[in-house]
């Protein structure tokens, strides 16, 4: 769906343990790529893989400061839902159509 | 105020089979990847009554609460509280109407009261990091839904 384009599923970006466990060290405050990795088990380049996932999401932000880049979670949480559930109506409105329209009426009694 | 999410689009076919398809074949249409257990073979059902529940089914026959009926109304209107993966005190307002357009239905969703969770600094202030109302309800379901 075109409105969908480029956007990250919360929900998917968050069944990643490593994920998970980056979005639980930025609670704590803003950290940088090379900060994250030191605390967790991967690479520097998984963290940064794993922090654009999390940008697509729309769970955490990032900007730069001095040579650094530091990021954050993303401070509207409400927004961030609610444009997640916007995509999830999207998407059922497209398949409820199908649905209704592909189906019998069933008989009614009484 | 946080701007509702408003749909609106014609579908072919009758408001009662509209109303129909939307409360007793949702098991059908509503997408698996937005559930919280995402167990293939689920059911999504709703409960036909003001007070009654929309919930999902595994079938091992667990049960998750999503919501609860605040109207019911065929076959022109239905409402209800929307609290999937989250407590209910943080439940926002999901409103559809069925109505008759050219021999088909022009089907509106209206979603509100995301007021509720807190705006801005009101959110971030009740839950630290902003995140903690979010993420535990996320984290518990993506698990659950891995560990199946």
């Amino acid at each position: 769906m075109a409105d969908l384009a480029g956007a990250g599923d919360p929900f998917d970006a968050l069944g990643d343990p490593n994920r998970r466990a980056i979005v639980e060290l930025l609670r704590d405050g803003d950290r940088s790529v090379g900060d994250l990795a030191r605390d967790l088990p991967i690479s520097r380049p998984a963290v940064s893989r794993h922090l654009r996932l999390l940008k697509e999401a729309g769970l955490v932000t990032d900007r730069a400061e001095g040579t650094r880049r530091l990021y954050r979670l993303h401070d509207e949480g409400v927004e961030a839902v609610r444009s997640y559930v916007e995509q999830v109506w999207g998407d059922a409105a497209a398949r409820f159509r199908i649905a209704a329209e592909n189906t019998a009426p069933t008989e009614r009694r009484g | 105020m946080i701007e509702p999410i408003s749909r609106e689009f014609l579908v072919g076919c009758e408001p009662a089979h509209a109303f129909d398809v939307w409360t007793s074949r949702t098991t059908t249409w509503w997408p698996v990847s937005h559930t919280v257990s995402a167990e293939p073979g689920l059911e999504v059902a709703f409960e036909p009554r003001v007070g009654g529940r929309v919930f999902e089914r595994t079938p091992a026959g667990e049960e998750h609460t999503w919501g609860e009926i605040v109207a019911w109304e065929p076959p022109s209107r239905l409402a209800y509280l929307w609290h999937i993966r989250r407590d209910r005190s943080d439940a926002t307002d999901v409103e559809i109407t069925f109505e008759p357009h050219d021999g088909g239905t022009l089907v509106r969703i209206v979603h509100t009261g995301w007021e509720r969770l807190g705006d801005g600094a009101a959110w971030r202030e009740r839950n630290v990091g902003g995140w903690d109302g979010v993420l535990p309800a996320y984290r518990e379901a993506c698990e659950t839904a891995r560990a199946s």
